[in-house]
């Protein structure tokens, strides 16, 4: 268990990224951020060539994921990662502009284990980011004692 | 078939129709009065040959009482004389039995009494004849025959009784022709009028499938417009609802992505203004270092005071800013409002058995702090239950009776009354206040989208009276406002009693 915990965010808007990068940095977090802008990079690198999952086995990771992507929707991401065995222990925190309660729910029921929806206020969304901050840091694995 | 074409088919059959009624009782009429002449004239016939038969037979009768007579005188025998009295006494009834036959024709008549003065003649001569036989003198006897065959009595006799049968005969002629013409007549005349009767059924025969295939026609005609129309409904219907759904698409996928740059404008925003800040602290700082002359540890937030030039454009771009997130403010809670908005248009309704007067005191409730601050006073009136969305009645008279509270005039105790009432399946319900009214020109206008009317006193986004519209219409009712400027408002909602979830649901 020495492994730190890789965020891995699918988000397509440049600015939201660097904003809740930002805002993740901010909040004192400084585990690795790997960035993709659509959902065909997103899987290719946590899926593998083979489509299987297992080229992320034993990899840390927690999965920030934007359900409005230019190729495909984070409910299919969603609903894939779940089903993957490699994957589905991953956190998965939907990040997305949608506060429709059917929507809400079918995240939830799909596995999602946080929803935030993103708001325009600046102060209720750096709050958030930090409370998403203490979560990471509380998954967030300590380095290998000296 | 035009209304025009219709009239004269009619017409024409009505005209067949009396046509083949006037000739089947021309026809009736003629036949009754022709075999009743043709019957007549047959008897006339009869008649003659009664009267013919008669002078012959009277003539037969002289015959024999003058060839009796002279049997009798020749052999004395009584049978001859029994003969000659039979005889004798037959001829006068035959003689009366002729007068009356002939008693319609003068001529005959005429004949017929020289005939008698003839026969009466004769009758005293058979008379005079058994006399002088009876008293044994057969010589005077024979000689009174042989005086009488001379004499003009038979003679005058056979005459007239032949004039008299010619006359018949000639009487007979004439009859035959005239009862054969009345036959015939008859006999034509039945034959001319079966045919124009069968002629005119064969018209009206025509006339009755010529219409009856116009009518088919037409049947048919009308079905195929029927299912057309069907079919033409049926796309409209198709249409209306695709472009209801794309419009509820467009407006929440709009809504949706417009409120993601929106998301960036706000964050970035906020990072300037925090750039703001520390670049303003930076200044304040140079500007101490350079006054004092000596380097300072970099000072902590809120210790630096700009001063001068450098505080004025520290408040011109913290001014700018402040706009900017205004407007973002605003600019989301428009988003959100067409977002709730499209959402409530795709809502599913639940129709439920609502008490109406409850549903509306509950709400009354919750708007009684308002509209104590307001001094109003809200009457309700005695209201029809109804069965709909309730959630969506609530919104209805929540934003209605919210909008009376509101628009009150200032400084004058709001009345605020609630009347309900049902006409047609329908109930109406009417939400009258007394207070600052909206221009006629306005009516239209502050049913639309964002859009307010008169004084903006007070906050709002201008979305309720759009939104109950929506809902309104959504539920099958329609919904007008009559009011004038300073006189109050009243909104009249028309809502069914009985909202059935098939009308409106299915369409989403």
């Amino acid at each position: 268990m020495t492994q730190p915990v890789t965020i891995i965010m699918i988000e397509d808007d440049e600015g939201h990224a660097r904003l809740i990068e930002r805002n993740i940095r901010r909040s004192g977090v400084n585990n690795e951020i790997v960035s993709f802008q659509n959902g065909t990079d997103a899987m290719q690198h946590l899926f593998g060539a083979d489509g299987s999952g297992l080229v992320q086995k034993g990899n840390a990771l927690l999965i920030l994921l934007d359900l409005n992507l230019p190729d495909m929707t984070g409910i299919d991401i969603l609903r894939q990662i779940k089903e993957n065995k490699y994957l589905k222990a991953s956190p998965v925190v939907v990040l997305t502009t949608t506060d429709d309660s059917q929507e809400i729910k079918r995240c939830y029921e799909l596995g999602c284990n946080v929803y935030i929806t993103k708001p325009v206020n600046y102060e209720n969304f750096a709050n958030a980011i930090r409370q998403l901050g203490l979560f990471f840091s509380v998954i967030q694995v300590p380095p290998a004692a000296p | 078939m035009t209304a025009e074409a219709h009239r004269r088919r009619t017409f024409w059959q009505i005209l067949l129709f009396a046509a083949g009624l006037f000739v089947l009782t021309g026809i009736s009429a003629g036949s009754v009065y022709l075999v009743n002449k043709a019957r007549e004239d047959n008897q006339w016939v009869v008649h003659t040959i009664e009267v013919e038969n008669q002078i012959n037979s009277l003539l037969l009768e002289i015959r024999r009482a003058e060839s009796s007579a002279r049997g009798f005188l020749l052999t004395q025998a009584d049978s001859f004389k029994i003969d000659h009295e039979k005889a004798v006494a037959a001829i006068t009834p035959a003689l009366d039995k002729l007068t009356r036959q002939s008693a319609d024709n003068p001529a005959q008549r005429e004949n017929v009494e020289k005939l008698r003065a003839a026969i009466e003649t004769r009758l005293g001569q058979f008379a005079q004849e058994m006399e002088f036989i009876r008293q044994g003198q057969p010589d005077k006897a024979a000689a009174l025959i042989r005086e009488v065959v001379s004499t003009d009595a038979t003679a005058a006799i056979t005459k007239v009784a032949t004039g008299m049968i010619h006359e018949e005969e000639r009487l007979f002629r004439l009859r035959s022709e005239n009862a054969d013409r009345s036959q015939t007549f008859a006999a034509s005349m039945t034959g001319i009028g079966s045919g124009l009767v069968v002629v005119l059924a064969l018209i009206s025969t025509w006339l009755v499938r010529r219409s009856a295939r116009a009518r088919d026609e037409a049947e048919a005609r009308l079905r195929d417009a029927n299912l057309n129309l069907e079919s033409v409904v049926d796309e409209r219907t198709a249409d209306l609802r695709e472009a209801n759904d794309e419009i509820q698409r467009f407006a929440y996928i709009v809504s949706h992505d417009l409120r993601s740059p929106l998301v960036n404008i706000m964050g970035f925003t906020s990072e300037l203004e925090e750039l703001g800040g520390d670049i303003f602290r930076r200044i304040g700082g140079l500007a101490q270092v350079s006054a004092n002359g000596a380097p300072l540890a970099p000072a902590g937030p809120g210790e630096i005071v700009l001063e001068g030039a450098d505080k004025q454009l520290s408040e011109d771009f913290s001014e700018a800013l402040g706009f900017i997130k205004t407007s973002i403010a605003k600019m989301d809670r428009l988003i959100s409002a067409i977002l709730n908005l499209t959402r409530e248009g795709r809502r599913e309704f639940q129709p439920v058995k609502i008490d109406t007067r409850e549903l509306i005191e509950a709400i009354v409730s919750t708007l009684a702090h308002q509209a104590a601050e307001a001094r109003a006073e809200i009457h309700i009136e005695p209201l029809p239950d109804i069965v709909s969305d309730r959630l969506a009645i609530e919104q209805i008279f929540s934003n209605l009776i919210d909008n009376a509270i509101k628009y009150l005039k200032n400084g004058v105790p709001g009345e605020i009354r609630i009347r309900g009432r049902t006409k047609l399946g329908y109930a109406i319900f009417e939400i009258s206040d007394n207070g600052r009214g909206i221009d006629p020109k306005d009516h239209q206008r502050i049913f639309d989208l964002f859009r307010r009317a008169g004084t903006q006193d007070k906050p709002g986004q201008g979305i309720g009276l759009a939104h109950v519209r929506a809902l309104v219409r959504r539920l099958g009712g329609t919904m007008s406002v009559s009011s004038e400027l300073n006189a109050g408002s009243t909104f009249t909602i028309t809502l069914p009693i009985a909202w059935n979830v098939s009308n409106r649901n299915r369409d989403r």
